[in-house]
């Protein structure tokens, strides 16, 4: 149905294109700029017009282009399509013959005719290759198939970007491809052993890679007014500055530290979600900054913290991050994620609780942060502030100083105390060099050196008057077996 | 589809006791004498509720419930298939916060069902002079509404269960209907053009992605 409606619609309007533009009824030709052969030569032959001639070839060159291939594309790869499909209804044998000359035929048609000129970047060949590690989990026709429909999506996102086509086309064939998917993978017997989770998987992998491939169209497509709503709020949030936490009734206790940390983690997740390509990727991002959002209000209110002091908490947040093109990623995520993730789940629920915020800050209004009429204009104009705004936590560059100068006298008083220290061991050590000389000087005086005469070294071999009294020295005897020798009243027994 | 996801909203005055509600719901606690619930992500809940043997998973969408977020909340109940409007049971005016979001709901979103739930109905059971809402004065609403109602305590955990059972199975019943019209339709086509696989209604959708 509707692809008859698509191939009508092309065909018609190339049919406008061939007749004739000055309305006689003929065929135009390309090459004479739409008109006919009679009324080009009429139009263009002069020679005064030779200039503006070769002008308008050129143009006419560049306008051939993409009409030429939005015509030969897709109807060569609904031609494949039907092909498949024909090959995949016949028998076992048929079929598979058919397949391989068909999925041959698909990757070296399709692949380099379009992605040679985008530049293969890191990101696309990660996410190419998470889809292909999943893909390989099916059998064969289901894989090939799967790949068709997702090349074909992104030929067609192509085609739309480069006919320059609005956001909102774009994200009617996303959301479409999306559906189309779900539906073909519950109803197609192609799909009938992919088990649910797997296809769950592999749509969300498929989602994936197709946005970071297509970001540099998709994201903040010029058709769109996303660029002036980004800088309005932008505008709106500088001009909220002054605004504190306290005004939007949010429980956040800067004073402590770990909040401050956990505030510092949230707007760095908040501002990150720009760098990140994939609509899910981006949505958490979103998630996380939220945990960090739920921490800290755990951390600075005693009590259950629940979506009434949530949403606030995400307000100031938002409004001291200012995340960079924060429009453009809400509508970019609107348009292109799949549309189950932000109906249910709770990177649904955080997603819409950021789109609230940003609906508030939009349309801000005295009453919204109880705050009188005249007051509210003066901050807003930037006369005065807020008497809470100039506290010392308000300012990032401030509150470095104070935790630097709350460092400095840390410093101070241990610096000090090692001083004290040291000084006290210089005493120490004078003390003990005297008390040490001093018992010094006192075993010296109880034990007082005193010299005893030189003892006389013996003359062992001197004479002496004791040699006298001493006995005389043992004569050798000889011994003799049984016999009794008496020497000098010595008696010696020899037993024998 | 063999995983179904539904989205429920839980609307009403601030203090009424929806996060309660929730808390009650999914962690089966309610703590008067602990103020602290350690838990993180209070605002979001989602359980896996079974009815007749088929599951279906409710995701349960707290919403901020002071005036000042008033007129963001209708971002909160887009596309959501169910809404539990809650009012305190000692507190009149909670009850008027239930008229206007009724008004409001059935203006925008046509395809959302109703639930009424009077909260705290363990105060009033303590001492019947509380009250300030009666089923009488409740249950007009209620029909006018089509809406079921309920007198819930998040406190004893009276009739929580009930509440959302009944509302998973709306969930369920709703998902099934609209299943089968669509089956409905995808059928008739498919009978007209039986004897063409190509033809069938599937294939013709596919090069729509194309």
């Amino acid at each position: 149905m509707t692809t008859a409606k698509k191939i009508v619609k092309k065909i018609h309007v190339e049919e406008s294109d061939l007749l004739c533009k000055n309305g006689c009824g003929y065929y135009g030709n390309v090459a004479w700029q739409g008109f006919c052969s009679k009324c080009y030569r009429e139009v263009y032959q002069n020679a005064k017009q030779a200039q503006m001639e070769h002008d308008a070839a050129r143009e006419g060159k560049l306008q051939q282009k993409p009409v030429g291939l939005d015509v030969v594309v897709p109807l060569f790869s609904k031609f494949e399509e039907k092909k498949t499909q024909q090959t995949n209804k016949r028998s076992h044998t048929v079929r598979s013959i058919f397949r391989k000359t068909s999925s041959k035929d698909v990757q070296s048609d399709q692949a380099p005719v379009r992605k040679e000129p985008y530049q293969v970047n890191v990101e696309t060949q990660q996410a190419r290759s998470e889809l292909m590690e999943s893909l390989k989990q099916l059998k064969r026709p289901a894989s090939q198939d799967f790949i068709k429909c997702t090349q074909s999506i992104i030929e067609r996102l192509f085609q739309c970007s480069d006919q320059g086509n609005s956001g909102q086309e774009m994200s009617e064939h996303t959301q479409d491809f999306y559906q189309g998917m779900v539906e073909r993978m519950s109803t197609n017997l192609l799909y009938k052993e992919v088990s649910a989770e797997l296809s769950e998987t592999l749509l969300d992998r498929a989602e994936k890679f197709m946005m970071v491939k297509m970001y540099g169209s998709t994201f903040c497509p010029p058709t769109t007014d996303d660029e002036q709503k980004d800088l309005k709020i932008q505008t709106q949030i500088r001009n909220l500055h002054w605004v504190t936490a306290q005004q939007l009734d949010t429980p956040i206790n800067e004073q402590d530290p770990q909040v401050r940390n956990l505030v510092d983690q949230a707007i760095t997740e908040i501002i990150e979600m720009n760098s990140k390509k994939a609509p899910q990727d981006k949505l958490s991002s979103i998630v996380q900054c939220s945990k960090n959002i739920f921490e800290m209000l755990q951390l600075s209110k005693s009590g259950p913290t629940n979506a009434d002091d949530f949403l606030p908490a995400l307000i100031y947040i938002v409004l001291k991050a200012n995340p960079p093109l924060l429009q453009s990623n809400i509508q970019y995520i609107t348009r292109f994620s799949n549309p189950m993730r932000l109906m249910s789940g709770e990177a649904g629920y955080f997603f819409t609780n950021l789109c609230c915020a940003v609906a508030f800050i939009e349309n801000i209004t005295a009453e919204s942060l109880s705050l009188s009429q005249e007051e509210f204009d003066r901050y807003m104009s930037g006369e005065a502030l807020p008497p809470h705004a100039g506290n010392k936590y308000m300012c990032e560059g401030l509150r470095l100083m104070y935790e630097n100068l709350k460092t400095f006298a840390e410093l101070q008083l241990r610096q000090e105390k090692v001083m004290s220290e040291a000084l006290q061991l210089q005493q120490d050590m004078k003390e003990f060099k005297e008390s040490f000389k001093r018992e010094v000087q006192n075993v010296l005086q109880r034990t007082p050196l005193i010299i005893k005469p030189r003892k006389m070294k013996v003359q062992i071999d001197a004479d002496s008057d004791i040699l006298e009294e001493l006995p005389p020295p043992l004569l050798p005897q000889l011994v003799v077996a049984q016999t009794v020798a008496i020497a000098d009243g010595n008696l010696v027994q020899n037993d024998g | 589809m063999s995983k179904i996801d539904a989205k429920v909203v839980l609307l009403g005055k601030a203090h009424v006791g929806k996060t309660c509600l929730v808390n009650r719901y999914i962690r089966g606690t309610f703590d008067s004498t602990v103020p602290y619930q350690n838990t993180i992500g209070a605002a979001f809940g989602s359980k896996k509720e079974t009815v007749n043997g088929k599951s279906i998973i409710l995701g349960i969408w707290d919403t901020a419930g002071h005036e000042r977020y008033e007129s963001m909340v209708k971002l909160y109940y887009r596309g959501a298939m169910a809404a539990i409007l809650c009012f305190d049971l000692t507190d009149k005016t909670s009850f008027d916060r239930v008229r206007f979001w009724a008004g409001e709901l059935r203006q925008m979103e046509k395809g959302c069902k109703l639930f009424l739930c009077g909260t705290k109905k363990d105060l009033v059971d303590y001492d019947a002079y509380k009250r300030e809402i009666t089923v009488k004065t409740a249950k007009p609403l209620a029909d006018d509404l089509q809406a079921a109602l309920f007198e819930t305590s998040s406190k004893s955990g009276e009739n929580i269960e009930q509440l959302f059972q009944s509302v998973a199975k709306y969930c369920l019943q709703k998902t099934e209907e609209d299943e089968r019209k669509q089956h409905g339709e995808e059928d008739r086509i498919r009978l007209g053009r039986e004897k063409s696989y190509l033809l069938n209604r599937r294939c013709i959708r596919i090069p729509k992605c194309l």
